[in-house]
C-alpha cells in the first residue's frame, strides 16, 4: 500500500464563507454541464445539506456489502443559473433582476438556518470534499473500472476517458461527492488538487481558507500535524465512519458558544446535544470534545498545550505539511 | 510587472528535483509508473500565461493580495499571494492568506453582463433600462456643457458629486475625485456619518474617530467583547485571530440578539434585544464600580472622572467660576481636581494653557501627567465662588450614581438579559485589566443613541485602564494618514473643497421634517428641528439648505440603494436632479437611473493603492488585463470630462465664477479646470498618482510604482514588535498610544477621555453621562428589523454575482425566528410583505431559529432591482430625518461641525414593522431534520 495524503478541518475556526466552494469552483468546474458540480461545498448543520438529504440515502457498505441506492433527483442539487442582466439594464425589458428560471435547491439553501429552540438554539458549518477513502465505494462499484488510487498519494481519481457514464459510482459514494455532468455523460469528482500536490502546494480548498482551518499532509508523516491530530489527540475524527469507506479527511468537532439555563444564565450543557455529534463522528467524539475542553482550560490557566499549539497554527504555513514531492 | 509562466516553472522544477534527489525512491516510482492521461488533462487545467498583482479596492478594509493569473488574454482566475508575517511576538499567528468568497470570484464577476461597457445616453425614461450607445466625445460634452450651465447659473454647489466606496478606498482614484471636487467646487457629500458609519461617541469621549489596532491585536486580548459587530461575516480575512485567541485562553464574548456566526464559535454569546446595548454597558460599569474592578490609577490621569463638577448647577468647576486673586490667570477650559494631599482644588494638569487651550497645539506642548496631585475620585467638597458657596462633586461620583440606576437587575428587563450573567460578562472583563478589549462594529452608529453606547465603551475599556495597551481598548478601524491624498487634492489650488454631512443635506432636500412628523410624531419632529435650526442659527453646524439639487454625479455611488427612506430619497432628491451621470463598472439601480453613463475600469483593470490598517502592509493594483469595452479608471473618466469643460468653458468665454465656501472666496475658473486637475499635465495617469501618494504619505516605503507593482505588497511599519498602531512613523494613527504613554492630552475640551459633557443640551437631554435611551419603535408595529453587511457581497457588489446568489436562495431573503413565522402562517421558503407606516418590501422567508423572536435579520446590499416592485428593505427603514438633537450641537470644546469626525449620522434602526404571507413558497421544506 501507498502513502495517503489527507486534510483536517478544525470546524471551530469554519465561519461558513464558502472560500473553498468559490476556489475550488473557479479553478475546476466552471465548465459547461458544471454548475451544479461542487467538488467542494459548505453547508449548515443540521441540515439537509448538498445535494438535499444526502446523508438518509444510506449508500457505501452495510456489514461489508457494497450499498446501491437509487440516484438523487437533480432538483435536489438546484445550482447556478445565470441573470438577466441584459433584459433589465440593457434593454428595458423586464422590471426585476432574477435568475433565470428557478432555483428550486441550492449548495448553501439552508445557509444559517439554525435548529433547536431560541436562544439554545445550534449549527454550524460542515465543508465538504471527497474523503479520498481507503475503502472507496465509487472505486468498488464502477463497472469499467474508471476509478483509481493513486499509488503515491492515495487520491481517488475518475479517468473520464475510461467513464462509460453509468453512475454506479454517484449511487454508491455515501458522501454524494461523485457528480454527474449532463453535458459531457460522464462523472467527475474531486481530484484533491493532485497537479498542486505534485509541485508541493497545498490543494485550493485548502491554501485558499482565509480561516486557516484546513491542516494538508500525509497521515504517515509523524511530525506532521495530520498524524499528531488524528493519531496522537485523537481530536480529528472521519465523517460518518458508519459507511464503511474509511475516509481520509478527518473534522475538529464544533464546539460552540456556552448554552443558556432556563433563566438565562450561562449553562454547562454542551449547545450542540451530544446525539448530533456522535451521528455525525461517531461515540469517538466525546473522548475527542473533552480532550479539546481539557486542553484548552489548561491554555486558559496560563499553561503549556502541544495541541492548542498545532490548532492555533500561528505560522500559517505549518498547516501544510506536505513536503514529498513525488515528482515535478 | 508580473511574474511569467516560464519563471514559475523553472522555479517549481529546481525546488522539485531538489526533493527527487532527497527521495530518491520516489523519483524511481514516478518513472515506473503507468501514463495516464487523464492526469495530463488535469495537470493543463492548472497553467496559465502570466500572473499580476492586486486586490479589490472595495470598502471591505481586507486589502487582501493577490496573485491574478492571466490566460489567453483574459483574467482566469485569482489566488491568494499569502506572503504576510506577523505582527508583535512570535506567538502572534500571522496574516496569510487573507482572501474571501467575493475576491475568489472576481475573476469570474469582471466578465459577468451586469458590466457597462460603453459610455451610454438615455432614451427612455428614467429607470426604464433603455439606452443608446454614445462616443466618449459626445457623452463628456453633454455633461460639460450641463455642467458649466449649472455651475454659472446655480453655483458650483448646486453639483453634486459623490465617490463611493466602490471607487473612493482606492488612494489614487480617491485623490483624483477629490482633486476634481476641489477644483470646481461641487459638493461632495460626506458619506462616512451619510452611511451611519461614523463613530461620533468615540469621537465625544477620545478626540478620535479612528480607534483601532491591527487585526492581530485581537489574539493578545484576555477578554473580547465583540460587540456590535459580525467579523466571521464582515471580516473574513481576519476572523481567525478569534479562535485562534479563543484557543490562547481568550475569552471571546459576543454580543448581538441573532446567534451570528460569529457568536457560533465565540466562548460565550449575550443575547441581548435589539437597541438595548447602553443598558447592557452600563450594567457592567455598575458591576466593576461596585465590586470596585477598576484601575483608580488609570482613570486618575486618563480620564475627567476625578474633574470637579458643581452640584447645583450640573457643569465642570471651571476657572471663571472662582475668585482667584490673580484675574490675569482666569483662563478659559481650566479644570479642576480635589488633591487629597493638599485637601483643596488644584488645576487639571494641561487644561487651560493660554496659548492652546484645545487642539493639537496642547497635545503637543502639554501634559496630563499628574506629578505630585492625588486627585480624590470620591467625594463632596465646598468651593467659594463669585457667587457664594457652592457643594462639588466628581464625575466618578456622578457616574457611581448613574451606574446605580443601571444596575444588571434594573437592565434585565430591558436588554432580556440574567442580571447574573451580565455580572459574569463583567468580572471577565475587569479581570483582563490592561487586556480587555471590545471588537466593535459600525452598528452602533446606525442607532439614534449610538454614540451614548460608544461612550459606553470607552468608558468600560477606561475603568479597566486597558485604552491604549496592547489587547486592550475599544478596536474598530483606524485610518491612514490622510497627507498624501489632502496634498495631492490640493496641490496648486488650496483646500477648496466643500464637503457637507450628507445627513443633513439630506435633511434639507429631502422633506424630512414632514418624514419624522408622520412617523414618529409632532412633537419629535419638532423637537428635532427646533434643535437643528438652532445649531444652524448659531452657526455651530453650515447651512446646506440654500440651493437645491439641480445635477448629480455619482461615482461607484450607489445611493438608491442604501439611503434610509429609500424612496422618499429616490422621489425627493434624486429623481429631481436636472442632470444624473453615473460612473460606474457594474451596472445597478443608481447607474440604472442616469442620464449618462461612463463605463469604468474593474479592479483588475488599473493601477492604484490601497492601505488600511487591519494589516501592515500596503498592498498595490496592478492593472492585469486592459479595461473592457471603452472602459477607462475614474481619473481618466474626470480628465475627459475636465478636457471638455476646459473646451467649452472657452468656446463660450465662461468668466470665472466666484464661489463662497465656508466664508472664504474662491474663483473657480472653468477654462482651467484640465490644466488645474493635471497638474498643468504632470499627472498623465493613475500611476502618477499613486507616485505622488508613496512620496507625500508618511510610513509609506519609498519607492517605485513599478517595484511595489513588482511585489505587491510591502510592508509599512517600522516597529514589528507590537499588534498596536504605536508609532508617530507609521502611516496610521497613534494618538491613543501617544496619550496614555507619554501623556499628552486628548484633543476633547478637557484634555482627558471625556465622559462627561456639560455642554447644555446634553444636560437638556440627560446625557452628561452616558445613559440608557431606549430605541425608538412605532405603535402597531411589533417587531424588530435589524440588518447587517453581507457574506455574499461588499455593500452592493458582487450582491448580484450568479454563482454568489446561488449560495443563497436565487433572491433576497430575511431570516425570521420559527414562532413568529407560525403565528402568522408562514412557511420557509415562503415570500412574505414586511411593512408599516413607510412602505413595505418582498422577500423570502427564511426561518432560523438562531433569531430572537420579535425580530427579523436581514443581510443589507440587495439592489432594489431585485425586489419586486423595485422596493428593498430601505422602504420600511423612515430613520433619514433623525437628526439627534446633540448631534448637531456646538461650541463646545471640541463638539461642533467637524468633517469626518463630528456630524450626525443617518441612522438605519430605530423603527419596527410587521410582516404577513405575500405568496407561498415553490420549494418544500427538506425532509426529516435529524436531530
Amino acid at each position: 500500500m501507498g502513502r495517503q495524503i489527507s486534510m483536517v478541518m478544525d470546524l471551530n475556526k469554519c465561519i461558513g464563507c464558502q472560500s473553498c466552494t468559490v476556489a475550488c469552483k473557479t479553478l475546476w468546474t466552471s465548465g459547461e454541464g458544471m454548475e451544479n458540480i461542487l467538488f467542494n461545498n459548505v453547508e449548515t448543520k443540521p441540515g439537509p445539506g448538498y445535494p438535499k438529504n444526502w446523508e438518509q440515502v444510506n449508500g457505501g457498505f452495510r456489514n461489508g456489502q457494497l450499498q446501491m441506492p437509487p440516484l438523487i433527483d437533480a432538483k435536489d442539487y438546484g445550482g447556478e443559473k445565470p441573470l438577466n442582466f441584459d433584459e433589465v439594464y440593457f434593454e428595458g425589458k423586464s422590471d426585476r433582476l432574477q435568475q433565470k428560471g428557478e432555483m428550486g435547491y441550492g449548495a448553501n439553501w439552508d445557509e444559517d438556518t439554525s435548529s433547536g429552540t431560541y436562544p439554545n438554539n445550534y449549527h454550524f458549518y460542515l465543508p465538504r470534499l471527497c474523503n479520498h477513502c481507503t475503502n472507496p465505494a465509487c472505486l468498488k462499484a464502477c463497472p469499467t473500472q474508471a476509478i483509481y488510487k493513486r499509488e503515491e498519494d492515495g487520491i481517488v481519481v475518475l479517468d473520464e476517458d475510461k467513464c462509460q457514464g453509468f453512475r454506479k459510482c454517484n449511487q454508491a459514494c455515501p458522501y454524494k461527492k461523485v457528480y454527474f455532468n449532463f453535458v459531457t455523460k460522464k462523472s467527475t469528482k474531486c481530484i484533491f488538487c493532485f497537479p498542486r500536490i505534485e509541485q508541493g502546494v497545498a490543494p485550493a480548498c485548502a491554501r485558499q481558507c482565509p480561516g486557516r482551518l484546513r491542516f494538508v499532509g500525509f497521515l504517515d508523516d509523524e511530525n506532521g500535524p495530520i498524524h499528531k491530530l488524528v493519531y496522537q489527540w485523537k481530536v480529528a475524527l472521519p465523517l460518518h465512519p458508519e459507511y464503511g469507506t474509511e475516509p481520509n479527511v478527518f473534522y475538529v468537532p464544533p464546539m460552540l458558544a456556552a448554552s443558556f439555563d432556563e433563566n438565562g444564565d450561562f449553562a454547562e450543557n454542551p449547545r450542540i446535544p451530544m446525539s448530533y455529534l456522535r451521528y455525525l463522528f461517531g461515540e469517538k467524539v466525546d473522548e475527542a470534545l473533552i480532550t479539546l475542553l481539557n486542553e484548552m482550560e489548561r491554555r486558559k490557566e496560563g499553561k503549556k498545550s502541544e495541541l492548542m499549539d498545532l490548532l492555533i497554527a500561528a505560522d500559517w504555513k505549518q498547516l501544510f505539511g506536505i513536503p514529498i514531492v513525488k515528482y515535478a | 510587472m508580473s511574474v511569467s509562466r516560464r519563471q514559475f516553472l523553472t522555479h517549481s522544477a529546481l525546488a522539485g528535483a531538489a526533493l527527487a534527489l532527497q527521495h530518491g525512491d520516489a523519483l524511481a516510482d514516478a518513472l515506473t509508473r503507468p501514463y495516464r492521461r487523464i492526469e495530463d488533462i488535469w495537470r493543463k487545467k492548472w497553467t496559465w500565461d502570466r500572473v499580476a498583482h492586486g486586490t479589490h479596492g472595495t470598502n471591505c478594509a481586507g486589502t487582501c493580495a493577490f496573485n491574478v493569473y492571466i490566460r489567453n488574454g483574459v483574467v482566469w482566475r485569482e489566488e491568494q499571494q499569502a506572503e504576510y508575517e506577523r505582527s508583535g511576538t512570535p506567538d502572534v499567528p500571522d496574516y496569510g492568506p487573507r482572501g474571501c468568497n467575493k475576491g475568489l470570484r472576481h475573476a469570474r464577476y469582471m466578465y459577468g453582463k451586469q458590466r457597462v461597457l460603453y459610455p451610454m445616453k438615455r432614451v427612455g425614461k428614467r429607470g426604464e433600462g433603455k439606452w443608446q450607445r454614445i462616443s466618449w466625445d459626445q457623452a463628456t460634452r453633454e455633461i460639460a456643457e450641463k455642467f458649466i450651465d449649472v455651475a454659472v447659473k446655480h453655483g458650483p454647489d448646486s453639483i453634486t458629486l459623490g465617490s463611493g466606496t466602490q471607487l473612493a478606498v482606492k488612494m489614487a482614484s480617491y485623490s483624483a475625485l477629490a482633486r476634481f471636487s476641489n477644483i470646481t467646487g461641487v459638493t461632495v457629500p460626506e458619506f462616512y456619518s451619510g452611511v451611519g458609519d461614523l463613530p461620533t461617541g468615540f469621537y465625544m469621549t477620545t478626540g478620535l474617530t479612528y480607534l483601532g489596532d491591527t487585526m492581530a491585536a485581537v489574539f493578545k486580548s484576555k477578554c473580547v467583547l465583540v460587540w456590535m459587530a459580525n467579523p466571521a461575516v464582515t471580516r473574513i480575512p481576519d476572523a481567525h485571530f478569534f479562535w485562534e485567541a479563543k484557543y490562547n485562553g481568550t475569552e471571546v464574548v459576543t454580543i448581538s440578539p441573532e446567534f451570528t456566526p460569529t457568536a457560533m464559535h465565540s466562548s460565550k454569546w449575550l443575547n441581548i434585544k435589539p437597541g438595548t446595548d447602553t443598558a447592557l454597558a452600563m450594567a457592567m460599569v455598575h458591576t466593576i464600580i461596585e465590586e470596585k474592578l477598576y484601575d483608580a490609577a488609570y482613570i486618575r490621569e486618563q480620564t475627567d472622572l476625578p474633574f470637579l463638577v458643581r452640584e447645583d448647577n450640573g457643569e465642570f468647576l471651571r476657572a471663571e467660576d472662582l475668585n482667584l486673586v490673580d484675574m490675569l490667570a482666569v483662563r478659559e477650559n481650566v479644570f479642576y481636581l480635589w488633591d487629597q494631599k493638599t485637601r483643596r482644588i488644584v488645576r487639571a494638569p494641561g487644561t487651560g494653557a493660554a496659548e492652546a487651550p484645545v487642539g493639537r497645539r496642547r497635545r503637543k506642548f502639554e501634559t496630563i501627567a499628574l506629578g505630585n496631585i492625588e486627585p480624590a475620585l470620591e467625594g463632596r467638597w465646598t468651593v467659594e465662588t463669585r457667587t457664594g458657596k457652592v457643594t462639588v462633586t466628581t464625575v466618578f461620583a456622578l457616574l457611581r450614581k448613574r451606574a446605580t440606576e443601571h444596575s444588571p437587575e434594573k437592565m434585565s428587563t430591558e436588554t432580556g438579559l440574567n442580571p447574573k450573567a451580565m455580572r459574569t460578562v463583567a468580572r471577565e472583563f475587569a479581570k483582563a485589566g490592561q487586556r480587555a478589549m471590545i471588537y466593535a462594529g459600525f452598528s452602533a452608529c446606525k442607532w439614534l443613541h449610538g454614540d451614548i453606547l460608544q461612550r459606553s465603551m470607552v468608558l468600560l475599556c477606561a475603568l479597566t485602564g486597558a485604552t491604549g495597551h496592547e489587547g486592550g481598548g475599544v478596536q474598530m478601524a483606524n485610518g491612514p494618514k490622510s497627507r498624501g491624498i489632502t496634498s495631492f487634492a490640493f496641490a496648486g489650488v488650496g483646500a477648496a473643497s466643500r464637503v457637507v454631512a450628507s445627513t443633513l443635506w439630506d435633511y434639507d432636500h429631502g422633506k424630512m421634517k414632514q418624514l419624522n412628523e408622520k412617523i414618529y410624531g409632532k412633537k419629535l419632529a419638532d423637537e428635532f428641528d427646533s434643535h437643528y435650526q438652532h445649531s444652524l442659527k448659531e452657526d455651530w453646524f453650515p447651512q446646506y439648505g440654500k440651493n437645491g439639487w439641480k445635477m448629480g454625479i455619482f461615482a461607484g455611488e450607489n445611493g438608491a440603494n442604501w439611503r434610509a427612506s429609500g424612496n422618499r430619497w429616490r422621489t425627493e432628491a434624486f429623481e429631481k436632479l436636472e442632470m444624473i451621470v453615473a460612473l460606474v463598472p457594474d451596472a445597478g439601480i443608481t447607474m440604472h437611473h442616469a442620464d449618462i453613463v461612463l463605463p469604468i475600469a474593474h479592479h483588475y483593470e488599473r493601477a492604484d493603492i490601497m492601505l488600511q490598517s487591519r494589516h501592515p502592509y500596503v498592498q498595490v493594483l496592478d492593472t492585469a488585463v486592459k479595461p473592457l469595452g471603452e472602459a477607462v479608471d475614474d481619473f481618466e473618466a474626470l480628465r475627459r470630462i475636465s478636457a471638455a469643460i476646459s473646451t467649452i468653458a472657452r468656446e463660450k468665454a465662461t468668466p470665472a465664477i466666484k464661489d463662497d465656501v465656508d466664508g472664504r472666496t474662491f474663483r473657480r475658473d472653468l477654462k482651467r479646470t484640465l490644466e488645474l486637475y493635471t497638474m498643468d499635465g504632470a499627472i498623465r495617469d493613475s500611476r502618477d498618482i499613486v507616485q505622488f501618494i508613496i512620496n507625500a504619505t508618511p510610513g509609506i516605503p519609498k519607492m517605485s510604482f513599478a517595484e511595489l507593482a513588482a511585489k505587491g505588497i510591502v510592508r509599512v511599519d517600522e516597529s514589528r514588535d507590537s499588534t498596536v498602531w504605536n508609532s508617530d512613523e507609521s502611516p496610521f494613527h497613534a494618538d491613543i498610544a501617544e496619550s496614555v504613554h507619554e501623556k499628552r492630552p486628548y484633543e476633547t475640551l478637557t484634555g482627558r477621555q471625556q465622559f462627561y459633557i456639560d455642554h447644555e443640551w446634553f444636560l437638556k437631554f440627560d446625557e452628561a453621562l452616558p445613559v440608557y435611551h431606549p430605541p425608538l419603535k412605532q405603535k402597531g408595529y411589533p417587531l424588530q428589523m435589524t440588518m447587517g453587511h453581507a457574506r455574499h457581497g461588499i455593500h452592493s457588489m458582487w450582491r448580484d454575482d450568479s454563482f454568489l446568489v446561488s449560495l443563497q436562495r436565487g433572491e433576497p431573503d430575511i431570516y425570521v425566528n420559527p414562532d413568529d413565522a407560525a403565528a402568522r402562517k408562514v412557511r420557509d421558503g415562503d415570500l412574505i410583505e414586511v411593512f408599516n407606516d413607510a412602505g413595505g418590501f418582498v422577500c423570502m422567508a427564511h426561518l432560523s431559529a438562531g433569531i430572537m423572536p420579535g425580530t427579523l435579520y436581514m443581510y443589507h446590499g440587495w439592489d432594489p432591482t431585485m425586489f419586486r416592485g423595485r422596493q428593498n428593505f430601505a422602504a420600511v427603514i423612515p430613520t433619514a430625518g433623525l437628526v439627534k438633537p446633540t448631534s448637531v450641537a456646538g461650541d463646545y470644546g471640541h463638539l461642533g461641525y467637524r468633517v469626518l469626525a463630528y456630524a450626525p449620522n443617518q441612522t438605519y434602526r430605530d423603527f419596527t414593522c410587521e410582516f404577513k404571507l405575500y405568496s407561498r413558497g415553490k420549494v418544500t421544506a427538506a425532509k426529516a431534520r435529524i436531530a
